[in-house]
């Protein structure tokens, strides 16, 4: 069978099943998302902090993860932690994995943001009375948000391309239902072609509101 | 409760010498994939800034298609793929390395198209044209105008783009390619150490990456003029 007759015949069911995989793709996206979103402040908290007991971990931290492959920390995470006798499901491993190694990625994101913000701003804050947590909250990171939101939105996007490699930890997403379908038909060609489709019918949109909300901000400027 | 300094103490005799070696077939991937990269990204520079509409379409579809899509996925697509669409031909030379290399160089080549695209950007033609007028040659004026000029906007980026590749090549253990991350999975598996074996390769991977930032940090700083 030539490529198009498999496409014709098959096209269907390989998009269909592989949609089927689309729940937990964005499940492992949208936990580690919010994982690093939480995370990635206060990392970024603590690497701005004027106190080093707070600041030298936060560095390590960002080190450790930003210099190590995200495949290597998915493997210790899912497959290393039970030998210190935690159990994680690969749903699990994998939201973890990818939210440390996206928090890191994120806090310098914050740390952009909020450095962008002039002191002044802060200043004014603490001398009308605000404690540092309150001008933080109230003045600083509203304004910040406007720098943050375009690469947030990139992160989003390299968080969704990221969720391809937990298929590595036994989670059943895009990926792993495509390599069961070559397994099964072994129609390689069609079925890696369509799942890249699904991606990147994703990630290009995404992209693009990425690149409006950065035109946008330099508007505002 | 894990023992680790134990476990590297027996083991590690066996294991960090077999690591080392596959890390260089790791440094293989990522050196011979970078520097075809950096070949596939001057080309679609060109073609992005061209100013021919078919290549620059041409050259933004590639760029948006590379980009939008994992690295995993391109990997498994450029390995996969091609001898299942042409099967008529020869395929014996496409070794699990081969499509590994290519993959990367294509994902990296959208990247570094954009990157080389800010740097051509960048400069003002005015600025060619005036060291033309000053009577140098074509030559000259790239080595002592627009070159200085667009390393300092390219180079940065271009190395942090090499850290990121050092750290993608695990990927390629995902398509079977025996380098530094399957070979841990087969130490891990057959010695029944995971975290033992897989601390110790992110070390690893630590080892060669982190240098490389050190020195990217240091060059940005040392190209930044406006500090």
């Amino acid at each position: 069978m030539s490529f198009l007759e498999v496409l014709d015949a098959k096209g269907w069911y390989f998009l269909t099943t592989l949609l089927g995989g689309w729940p937990e793709t964005v499940t492992v996206a949208l936990g580690a998302l919010i994982f690093a979103l939480i995370f990635g402040l206060l990392v970024a908290l603590m690497r701005i902090s004027r106190w080093r007991a707070l600041r030298y971990p936060a560095i390590a931290y960002l080190e450790i993860f930003r210099g190590t492959p995200a495949l290597v920390q998915l493997f210790v995470i899912y497959f290393g932690f039970p030998d210190i006798g935690f159990e994680p499901s690969p749903f699990q491993a994998a939201i973890v994995g990818l939210g440390l190694n996206g928090a890191a990625y994120l806090s310098e994101v914050y740390r952009a943001g909020i450095e962008s913000i002039h002191r002044g701003q802060m200043e004014a804050a603490l001398s009308l009375g605000m404690t540092p947590a309150r001008a933080l909250q109230y003045i600083v990171l509203p304004q910040a948000i406007r720098t943050m939101l375009p690469p947030i939105t990139n992160f989003a996007i390299i968080l969704l391309k990221d969720t391809a490699l937990v298929f590595a930890i036994g989670v059943v997403e895009i990926m792993a239902l495509a390599r069961n379908l070559v397994t099964e038909t072994l129609q390689s060609a069609a079925v890696y072609l369509i799942a890249g489709g699904i991606y990147l019918c994703v990630t290009i949109p995404m992209a693009r509101l990425a690149a409006g909300l950065e035109r946008q901000r330099q508007a505002w400027h | 409760m894990l023992e680790l300094p134990a476990i590297y103490a027996e083991n590690i005799h066996r294991w960090l010498p077999e690591l080392l070696y596959y890390s260089l077939t790791t440094l293989k991937i990522a050196s011979v994939s970078f520097l075809l990269a950096v070949a596939v990204g001057i080309f679609f520079a060109v073609c992005r800034t061209s100013g021919s509409r078919l290549l620059r379409g041409f050259a933004v579809v590639y760029i948006e298609v590379a980009r939008g899509l994992p690295i995993v996925v391109l990997l498994y697509i450029v390995y996969f793929v091609p001898p299942q669409l042409f099967p008529g031909l020869n395929w014996q030379w496409f070794s699990d390395f081969t499509g590994a290399v290519i993959g990367l160089a294509l994902h990296g080549g959208a990247i570094l198209a954009e990157v080389f695209r800010s740097g051509i950007e960048a400069l003002h033609k005015g600025q060619r044209e005036a060291a033309l007028t000053l009577g140098m040659t074509p030559a000259q004026s790239m080595t002592y105008i627009v070159f200085p000029q667009a390393a300092r906007i390219v180079l940065p980026p271009a190395a942090n783009y090499a850290i990121g590749l050092l750290k993608d090549t695990s990927l390629c253990s995902l398509i079977g390619v025996n380098e530094l991350m399957n070979d841990a999975k087969s130490i891990a598996f057959s010695d029944y150490q995971p975290m033992a074996v897989f601390v110790l390769v992110a070390g690893i991977y630590f080892a060669m990456s982190y240098p490389l930032s050190l020195a990217v940090r240091t060059l940005e700083w040392r190209l930044n003029v406006s500090r």
